[in-house]
């Protein structure tokens, strides 16, 4: 069918172009000779990357950052989708549905803007947390030289970009619930907490699954826009929020080297994959009727 | 922000009598309500610091930081904003890349949705296939980076932004778990009428799939709206910034804020603020139209997926 066709094509080119691409990985690229001449390097850019000393530390924070990314929004998307649950009358829940999801619609960029307001004012101040610690004479910390609190920075940034997201699609899996189950439980004398906690989380397993599937499918995969919105080139923060993509931008930008950031992008494609399968096989044997394809 | 949110919703609706009213508060839905009320006022709460702080004047700015309230009030971000020319351009790069790049994408996404939702043998699965691969796998940015400078020559151009997303797969499938509810009786009255396959895709399908190609039209349109990570690779030319790029080199240096303006005692922070508020402004005021298309196509690709 020719309707296919433009997808197809631009899929092809955009998608699978650049997998073909990656043979890069294996070469000694030179931008004169091209993707076609350059000489062969052999497995001489894995070698280079995995003895350089940043792979550990890369790849460390890329699964640190995407575990605590992925459990923090679960976490937080399922209570947010009980406790909306709870919300009578339908124009109020709408409501708050609609403020606790408008995050996802804003740019990396302007949620670095925000994190700006909350951590460094303008000219030198300390920025709102700083003030309103000082009110409680809490000395007030430059957030922007401290690596050690980033990794939950980070995630309370993911969290409010994603919670509402996330406690969309569980609030949607939960009005699938049949009425029924719930009604069983009011019989048997239960309370709304119990019900919550007892009937609707066991049955948003099947969700969950999904979504860790998912999620786990990209855990090598650095947030980069994220990431590099907020943290950009301040090299006091490297030793936590530096992830495999950002490295990877950053070498190609600074030193040019594509033979070994295209071995960096082809490892974690490859890690990417397997763990994907894995995670879809484990998930099939537990919960059959929900896999993707 | 808030207030916009409210006016849309239907106040005055008259509900049936809930089974539920007559149940005594529980203490869980107590905390439930504490609960969403407090995320809700963290999701929002920055928004008005941004639009507060876009309208205070940059010396109360930088000596009292953000408040609550914008006093004193000054509109001199707006002004200096406006009448330089760069923030014009840029919005006019960014409508043609989310204009352009929105309309590509959903007549590729609806092609290719089509046919794998039609269940052609030997056409259908292996199209499934081909299209759910990039999302477990792709090349990366280097060789991205390569096909882009090297290949096709794209750089300066905004089709290198566009053209990297016109397809995302997650989007293909909310799209196939909608035209495979389409009823076979109207495609078999149509054959019946002569009509050809891709006649009947233009003139029966597409009309009646209007619910699913907003909701597929409306998550690219954020999706190149947003977009900066491209540009920043592939733009170099400052009169070709989209705003989310003009945005970021305002992060990464206070010194171009002075660009943007025509007057060298620019406000600074007070601009970066209210270019903030220019670039959010469209996607806020079309957002409480627009949510419930976003809620929909979410239920879709999560329910069936």
């Amino acid at each position: 069918m020719i309707l296919a066709a433009p997808a197809v094509i631009l899929l092809l080119v955009f998608a699978y172009g650049p997998m073909a691409g990656l043979v890069v990985a294996f070469q000694d690229f030179n931008v004169a000779d091209g993707v076609f001449a350059s000489p062969w390097a052999g497995l001489e850019n894995f070698r280079f990357f995995f003895t350089s000393g940043d792979a550990t530390r890369i790849m460390r924070n890329t699964l640190l950052l995407n575990v605590l990314f992925l459990s923090a929004t679960l976490a937080v998307g399922v209570m947010l989708a009980l406790m909306l649950n709870e919300i009578r009358g339908k124009v109020t829940k709408r409501f708050f549905q609609s403020v606790i999801f408008v995050p996802y619609f804003v740019s990396p960029i302007v949620v670095s803007i925000f994190l700006q307001a909350f951590l460094a004012g303008p000219g030198g101040r300390g920025g709102l947390i700083n003030d309103a610690a000082g009110l409680f004479g809490i000395p007030s910390v430059t957030w922007y030289t401290e690596p050690g609190p980033w990794p939950w920075i980070l995630t309370l940034v993911k969290v409010w970009q994603l919670g509402g997201y996330m406690s969309v699609i569980f609030l949607a899996a939960i009005t699938a619930i049949p009425e029924e189950v719930y009604e069983a439980g009011e019989i048997d004398g239960a309370s709304r907490a119990q019900m919550a906690w007892r009937i609707t989380t066991p049955l948003l397993k099947p969700t969950a699954a999904i979504l860790l599937v998912l999620g786990v499918g990209r855990i090598f995969y650095g947030d980069f826009a994220t990431i590099y919105a907020i943290v950009g080139d301040n090299g006091t923060l490297f030793p936590t929020t530096d992830v495999i993509d950002t490295y990877v931008f950053r070498a190609l930008r600074t030193r040019g080297d594509f033979g070994v950031t295209a071995a960096i992008g082809l490892v974690q494609s490859v890690v990417g994959f397997v763990l994907v399968v894995i995670a879809t096989m484990v998930q099939r044997r537990y919960a059959k009727e929900t896999s993707i394809l | 922000m808030t207030a916009t949110v409210e006016r849309t919703a239907p106040v005055t609706r008259v509900r049936p009598p809930s089974r539920r009213k007559s149940r005594r508060l529980e203490p869980f839905t107590i905390a439930s309500y504490a609960g969403v009320i407090c995320f809700g006022l963290v999701c929002a709460i920055p928004f008005w610091m941004v639009v507060a702080g876009s309208l205070t004047a940059e010396s109360a700015l930088s000596q009292r930081g953000y408040s609550f309230w914008p006093t004193p009030f000054s509109l001199d971000a707006y002004t200096t904003l406006f009448q330089g020319t760069r923030v014009w351009l840029s919005y006019g790069a960014t409508i043609f890349i989310t204009g352009i790049g929105t309309a590509i994408a959903v007549a590729a996404t609806s092609g290719i949705a089509w046919v794998i939702a039609r269940g052609l043998p030997r056409v259908s699965r292996p199209l499934a296939v081909f299209a759910y691969i990039p999302m477990l796998f792709n090349g990366g940015l280097v060789p991205m980076y390569i096909l882009i400078t090297q290949v096709l020559q794209l750089q300066n151009s905004w089709f290198a932004v566009i053209l990297p997303l016109v397809i995302a797969p997650f989007l293909v499938f909310v799209q196939v778990s909608f035209f495979r509810a389409t009823p076979q009786e109207i495609l078999d009255a149509a054959r019946i009428d002569g009509a050809g396959e891709l006649r009947i895709f233009f003139q029966v399908v597409l009309p009646l799939s209007k619910p699913v190609i907003a909701v597929i039209a409306l998550f690219y349109a954020v999706t190149f709206w947003n977009e900066w990570f491209h540009a920043l690779l592939f733009l170099s030319q400052p009169e070709k910034f989209p705003l989310q790029l003009v945005l970021q080199n305002l992060i990464s240096s206070v010194t171009n804020a002075a660009e943007l303006g025509t007057t060298s005692a620019a406000p600074v922070y007070q601009m970066r603020l209210a270019m903030t508020v220019i670039t959010i402004g469209p996607i806020l005021l079309a957002y409480p139209f627009a949510q419930r298309y976003f809620v929909k196509g979410l239920t879709l690709g999560a329910t069936k997926g």
